[in-house]
């Protein structure tokens, strides 16, 4: 109280309000100066600080050789399978991994939008966020205890006298699939559940009413207004799936190399790959977001508001 | 909706939740196994490994430097995070829908490109890797989640709030410090906590940024490759205590924000 008032009567505090705040105009550049920095220095400049690298033929600059302008990089990857196929395995488990968290999370959404009453709602949303909050790396290794040789479903499956030997679950697919879904199902969740929880239940009253059944319930109302959430949810878990390095190297194996372990490769090997591992991501950034990007389309609206 | 969909329904909840859950109770369970070796099953018990962690100096020394690095991330990220709702929020002008889509995009980009053109961009600004790289690689992750959280809560503050302030002849720094900053208090709160976890659990930045000093993750990360021991599991069941507990303090927080405080 006492430190504002002093600071409002000071003098040179005075003085240097009124400047800042002369006008509408420069009180909106002053506010904006951080932020547009920050946005364009941070946010934007790594990226197109990557793609340029990808075209120069060494970096970090060596001593007594200019970097020379070279479309080798990009090239590079159109020519060897060792780049095309985990590029393009990345796209396609990021895919079915999206489709498979829709499935499972679309219920589970629906169940605490619609069934659960809303005094509860909060109690049984924070269950299922709890889990989340742990890390990456700690998460993945959960499910590497889960999977192993000697791990939980292995030794159930023994003691149901189901199995003899136990099943390889570890270093595949199977076992990055079920890591990935576990690290990214609250993406798909809580826009798919803020999309239901904001459906009337009138609507399907309504329907009911006019004599729909169920399935069609379903497919004419619920799953048409919940298109939103769909839409957001499928971005981002596609998004974020591709992007994990450390749980693809611990759960998956080598006929699951994914892409981003390709371009880790190009900076932990000493010397001057990073050309060409800036150039890949930059392929990769491209065809996320343009896959995305089509998704949206079809989905019928825009990138505006993909956060909310 | 018929009953028996309902049941499939809630059925398919508790699948869900047990899936969450029974992944990371076994691990917790692991920590306990008085054996060197992971699997099941485990026949005898200890806290040994508990004693282990406690005494292990490695630890200790990465976890005050990932809490450091986490605080330090945080900071940051409420400054320029509220900074950047404060202009987005209320100003309208061209080029808006740009601006905010920038401004969110480092939520979005897949994780490993992000570490690398930040890796390329720290070399350029010419920082070495290492924590202060670590830092900025986790402020420039974490400023949109502030921002959106803080937009959020400055949408439902009513006008009336600053117009008085002025009125009462408070210039726009003052009204700022006196009346929005309170006002936004809960945001904040819920906003920083989650900064703090991001940061902390980070691994592709801070694996791609660092050193030779690691991250807590970038060490489970690096026992792991090594073999699994029971130690892992303790240190892991030390962060995910320490995770919950600051996780539900931000849900708290948070759900004040919702009520109107």
């Amino acid at each position: 109280m006492t430190f504002w008032g002093a600071l409002m009567r000071n003098g040179v505090y005075q003085s240097v309000s009124t400047t800042l705040f002369k006008s509408q105009r420069r009180q909106f550049w002053i506010l904006a100066s951080v932020p547009l920095f920050w946005i364009f220095f941070a946010n934007l400049g790594p990226i197109l600080e990557m793609f340029w690298i990808g075209f120069l033929d060494s970096y970090p600059p060596k001593v007594g050789h200019e970097p020379q302008f070279t479309l080798a990089n990009w090239a590079a990857f159109f020519q060897d399978r060792v780049f095309i196929i985990p590029f393009f395995r990345t796209l396609a488990f990021s895919f079915i991994f999206t489709a498979i968290t829709l499935l499972i999370t679309y219920p589970v959404a629906y169940f605490l939008a619609k069934h659960v009453s809303r005094k509860n709602q909060l109690l049984f949303l924070l269950l299922l966020l709890i889990p989340f909050w742990v890390g990456e790396i700690v998460r993945t290794y959960a499910i590497m205890i889960l999977l192993g040789n000697n791990g939980a479903v292995n030794l159930a499956l023994k003691s149901l006298g189901l199995i003899d030997r136990p099943i390889p679950f570890m270093y595949t697919g199977f076992s990055l699939g079920v890591g990935i879904i576990y690290l990214t199902a609250l993406y798909m969740l809580l826009p798919l559940y803020s999309a239901l929880e904001k459906l009337p239940d009138n609507y399907l009253e309504a329907a009911a009413d006019l004599g729909a059944g169920a399935w069609t319930r379903f497919r004419r109302i619920t799953l048409p207004l919940s298109r939103e959430g769909i839409a957001s949810g499928c971005t981002l878990v596609f998004l974020i799936s591709t992007g994990y390095y450390a749980t693809p190297v611990l759960l998956g194996g080598p006929r699951s190399t994914v892409f981003a372990e390709t371009i880790a490769g190009f900076f932990h090997v000493a010397g001057d790959q990073w050309p060409m591992g800036a150039a890949f991501s930059s392929i990769m950034l491209i065809a996320t977001l343009g896959v995305t990007g089509l998704f949206l389309k079809l989905m019928g609206r825009d990138g505006k508001g993909m956060m909310r | 909706m018929t009953r028996n969909t309902r049941i499939l329904m809630s059925v398919i909840y508790w699948a869900f939740i047990v899936y969450l859950f029974v992944p990371l109770a076994l691990m917790v369970t692991m920590g306990f196994k008085d054996s060197k070796f992971i699997g099941f099953p485990i026949r005898s018990w200890t806290l040994d490994w508990y004693a282990t962690v406690i005494q292990d100096t490695e630890v200790l020394s990465v976890f005050g430097y990932s809490m450091t690095i986490a605080i330090a991330t945080t900071i940051l990220s409420l400054i320029i995070g509220t900074w950047v709702a404060v202009f987005l929020g209320p100003n309208q002008f061209r080029g808006k829908a740009i601006i905010f889509a920038l401004a969110c995009l480092p939520a979005v980009i897949p994780g490993i490109i992000s570490a690398i053109a930040l890796r390329i961009f720290a070399r350029l600004i010419d920082i070495e890797p290492g924590m202060f790289a670590i830092i900025l690689g986790h402020t420039v992750h974490n400023v949109p989640f502030v921002a959106l959280v803080v937009m959020a809560r400055l949408s439902t503050q009513p006008k009336s709030h600053i117009e008085a302030a002025r009125d009462l002849g408070a210039d726009s720094i003052v009204a700022f410090f006196r009346v929005t900053l309170p006002y936004l208090k809960p945001a904040l709160i819920g906003a920083g906590i989650f900064c703090m976890l991001l940061s902390f659990d980070d691994f592709v930045r801070a694996f791609f940024l660092g050193g030779y000093q690691p991250t807590l993750p970038v060490l489970i990360f690096a026992k792991l490759r090594s073999g699994m021991s029971p130690e892992i599991n303790a240190i892991s069941t030390i962060v995910l205590i320490m995770t919950a507990i600051l996780g539900l303090w931000a849900e708290r927080s948070m759900r004040r924000l919702n009520k109107g405080s």
